[in-house]
C-alpha cells in the first residue's frame, strides 16, 4: 500500500522530468505541485512521507540547478571559442594584410608565416595568397588572356554555325580534336560543383568557367582541354577575378607535376606513384604491405586526387586548406596529403580487400572531420633515409633511365 | 568474402560464389557512370566526369550460384587512353557503351573493341555492346539495326538500355552472369589447361593495376 502510495505521489513528476532533458529547467514551476498537500479527498501524508517527499525534491532542484550552471558555462565556453575563432581570422586577415602581403618576398618563407599558413589562410585573402605563392613564370598579361579569349570565341562562332574551321596556324592538330575538346568542356561546365549551382547553364560563374578553359585550349593547344581541369578552373575562380584566375591557372598547370598528369605522360607519372610508395612504406609500414598483398596500385586512387586537387575528393573547405599549404609547399604535400587520408583510415583499410579499398578511396566520407584529417597530414614524415620528396623523384627518375 | 565462399562451396556443394571484374568502357559522356549507378544503386543522378577509374560492386543470386560483380567505371576522354587501357587486365566481362545519339561513339566501343582483342582470347572475356540512352529516341544517329548486326559479326552480346529511364539495365548484367556461368559449366565439364576464374585468394594475384 505504502509503494502505491509513493508510486502516486511520484506520479505527477515523470512526465516533466522528461521534458526538463529538453527545456530549459524551471525549478519554481513543479514547487506547487510538489509541496501542496494531497486533494482533501485523499488521505494525507504522513509526516514522514511529505518529509522524505521534501528532501526528495530539494535534492532534485539542487542537481538540476547544478546542471543548468554546467550547461550555461558550456554554452558561455562555446561562444567564448567562437569568439576566438572569429578573433583569430580577424586578426590572421589582419596580419596577412598589413604584414605579410606588403612584405611577401621576405616573409613569405619565415617560420611565422609558415604556421600561420598551416592554420588555413582566411578566405578573403585567399586569392591573393595563391596567386603570390603560384607566381607568373608565363608572364601571362592580362591582354594575353583577351587574346586568347577573343580566339576561343572566334572558334566556337565557326563551330556553331558550321562555317569552315578556323586553322591555327601554329598547331598540327587536327579540327575534330579540338572540336572534341569544346564540345567537351560545354558538357564538363555543368558537370563542375553541380550542387553549388553556379557554374551550371544561367549560373553566375557558368560563362566565366566557360572562358577560362576554353582561352586555356588555345593557349596550350599541346595540352588541351583534360577531364579534371574544370575542377582547379571552378576552385580558382571562387577566389579570384577572371583574368588573374586564367593566370595562376595557367601557371599552377605549368608545374611539372601537373604538366606530367595533364599532359597523360604515363613514364612520367609513374615515377611519382613511385616516389610516393617509398614514403608510403616509410610512414605506413603495414598499410603498404596490406595494399600490396592486394596488388592494390597507388594509380587507382591518385589519379582523381592528383588530377582535380582533391577538389572533385574532399569537402571544398578541406579540399582549399589543402590547396593552401600546397602552394606554401609544393608538389609533395599532394602526396603527403594523399598519405594523410590513407593514415587517418588506416585501421578501416587494412580489414578491407582489393575492391572495396578502391570504392572507399575514390569516394571518401563526405564527413571529414577537419581537424583529425590535418593533425593525421601533418604526423606524415616527408622524409625517408634522410632524402626529402624531390631527391627521392630525382633518384628514380635517373633510374628509369 | 571469398574463403567464406570456398567454403560454402566445400560444405555445401550447392551455391558457389563467384568474383568477376567487370569493365565499363567508352566514349565520354555516353553514361558508363549511369549504367553502374543505376544498376547498383537503382537511381539515377548526374555523375561527375570521371577521373581515371571509379568502383562499384553488386552481388546477383541466380540458381546457378552467387556472383559478384567488381564493377570499374573508367575514365572516357580519350586522352585518359594510355593511362586507363590497362584497367582492363585481368577482367572477365566488358561492356563496350556508347550513345544511340551520337554515332562517333559506336565507332569508339568499336576501336576499344580491337584493343581487347589484342589483349585477350575470345574465350577469355565476355564482352556486351551496349547502345545507351533509348531514351533520346527523337536524336537517335544509330539504328538498332546496326549495333545488333555489328555485334552479331563479332559474337558479342548486345542491348540499348537507358540508364536514365531504368530500360534493360538489369538485364545486360543478368545476360553478363547467365554467359560467364555458361562458360563456367563449358570449362567444368571439359577441364583445360586455362586457368579457372572460380575465386580462391590466389586469385587476386592475377590482379594488375594499370601504373
Amino acid at each position: 500500500e505504502y509503494e502505491e502510495k509513493t508510486g502516486r505521489a511520484h506520479r505527477p513528476l515523470s512526465p516533466k522530468q522528461n521534458v526538463r532533458k529538453n527545456l530549459d529547467f524551471e525549478p519554481l514551476s513543479t514547487t506547487a505541485l510538489i509541496l501542496e498537500d494531497r486533494p482533501a479527498n485523499l488521505p494525507a501524508k504522513p509526516a514522514e512521507e511529505a518529509q522524505k517527499h521534501r528532501q526528495q525534491y530539494e535534492e532534485m532542484v539542487v542537481q538540476a540547478k547544478k546542471r543548468e550552471l554546467k550547461e550555461a558555462q558550456k554554452r558561455r565556453k562555446q561562444l567564448e571559442e567562437r569568439c576566438k575563432l572569429e578573433d583569430s581570422i580577424g586578426n590572421a586577415v589582419l596580419t596577412w594584410n598589413n604584414e605579410i602581403l606588403p612584405n611577401w618576398e621576405t616573409m613569405w618563407c619565415s617560420r611565422k608565416v609558415r604556421e600561420l599558413w598551416w592554420q588555413g589562410i582566411p578566405p578573403s585573402v585567399r586569392g591573393k595568397v595563391w596567386s603570390l605563392a603560384i607566381g607568373n613564370e608565363l608572364n601571362i598579361t592580362h591582354e594575353l588572356y583577351d587574346i586568347c579569349l577573343a580566339r576561343a570565341k572566334e572558334k566556337w562562332r565557326s563551330l556553331s554555325t558550321g562555317g569552315a574551321e578556323v586553322e591555327c596556324e601554329d598547331t598540327g592538330f587536327s579540327a575534330a580534336d579540338r572540336e572534341a575538346s569544346l564540345e567537351l568542356i560545354k558538357l564538363d561546365i555543368s558537370r563542375t560543383f553541380p550542387n553549388l549551382c553556379i557554374f551550371q547553364q544561367g549560373g553566375p560563374y557558368h560563362d566565366t568557367l566557360h572562358s577560362i578553359l576554353g582561352a586555356y585550349t588555345c593557349y596550350r593547344p599541346d595540352v588541351g582541354y583534360v577531364q579534371g581541369m574544370s575542377f582547379i578552373a571552378a576552385v580558382l575562380i571562387l577566389n579570384l577575378d577572371t583574368a588573374d584566375a586564367f593566370i595562376a591557372f595557367s601557371n599552377l598547370l605549368n608545374k611539372p607535376c601537373q604538366m606530367a598528369f595533364f599532359r597523360v605522360d604515363h613514364g612520367l607519372m609513374l615515377t611519382y606513384f613511385a616516389a610516393f610508395e617509398v614514403f608510403f612504406e616509410e610512414n605506413l609500414p603495414k598499410l603498404f604491405a596490406h595494399f600490396k598483398k592486394n596488388n592494390l596500385t597507388p594509380d587507382i586512387y591518385l589519379i582523381d586526387w592528383i588530377f582535380t586537387l582533391y577538389s572533385k575528393s574532399l569537402p571544398l573547405d578541406l579540399a582549399c586548406r589543402v590547396w593552401d599549404v600546397f602552394c606554401r609547399d609544393g608538389e609533395e604535400f599532394l602526396f603527403r596529403t594523399a598519405l594523410g587520408i590513407l593514415k587517418l583510415f588506416e585501421d578501416i583499410l587494412t580489414k578491407m580487400d582489393f575492391i572495396h579499398i578502391a570504392q572507399f578511396l575514390t569516394k571518401l566520407p563526405e564527413d571529414l572531420p577537419s581537424e583529425e584529417f590535418f593533425a593525421s597530414i601533418a604526423a606524415i614524415q616527408m622524409q625517408s633515409r634522410n632524402k626529402k620528396w624531390a631527391q627521392v623523384r630525382r633518384m628514380l627518375i635517373f633510374d628509369n633511365r | 568474402v571469398a574463403q567464406n565462399a570456398m567454403l560454402g562451396t566445400s560444405l555445401e556443394g550447392i551455391c558457389p560464389t563467384y568474383i568477376y571484374k567487370v569493365v565499363l568502357l567508352g566514349s565520354t559522356s555516353v553514361g558508363k557512370s549511369s549504367l553502374a549507378y543505376r544498376y547498383v544503386k537503382n537511381d539515377f543522378k548526374e555523375s561527375l566526369p570521371t577521373v581515371g577509374c571509379s568502383f562499384f560492386t553488386q552481388t546477383l543470386n541466380l540458381e546457378a550460384g552467387t556472383i559478384k560483380f567488381e564493377i570499374w567505371d573508367t575514365a572516357g576522354q580519350e586522352k585518359y587512353h594510355s593511362v586507363c587501357h590497362l584497367y582492363y587486365r585481368g577482367a572477365h566481362a566488358a561492356l563496350l557503351v556508347y550513345d544511340i545519339a551520337n554515332k562517333e561513339t559506336l565507332n569508339r566501343a568499336k576501336l576499344w573493341l580491337r584493343d581487347l582483342e589484342k589483349e585477350f582470347l575470345p574465350d577469355e572475356i565476355v564482352i556486351a555492346l551496349v547502345g545507351n540512352k533509348t531514351d533520346l529516341a527523337a536524336e537517335r544517329e544509330v539504328t538498332t539495326e546496326e549495333g545488333e548486326e555489328f555485334a552479331r559479326t563479332k559474337d558479342l552480346l548486345f542491348m540499348e538500355t537507358s540508364a536514365k529511364s531504368n530500360h534493360q539495365v538489369n538485364d545486360i548484367f543478368t545476360a553478363i552472369a547467365q554467359e560467364l556461368l555458361q562458360r563456367e559449366r563449358e570449362k567444368a565439364s571439359a577441364p583445360s589447361p586455362h586457368e579457372r576464374s572460380m575465386v580462391d585468394l590466389g586469385e587476386s594475384g592475377t590482379r594488375t593495376g594499370c601504373c
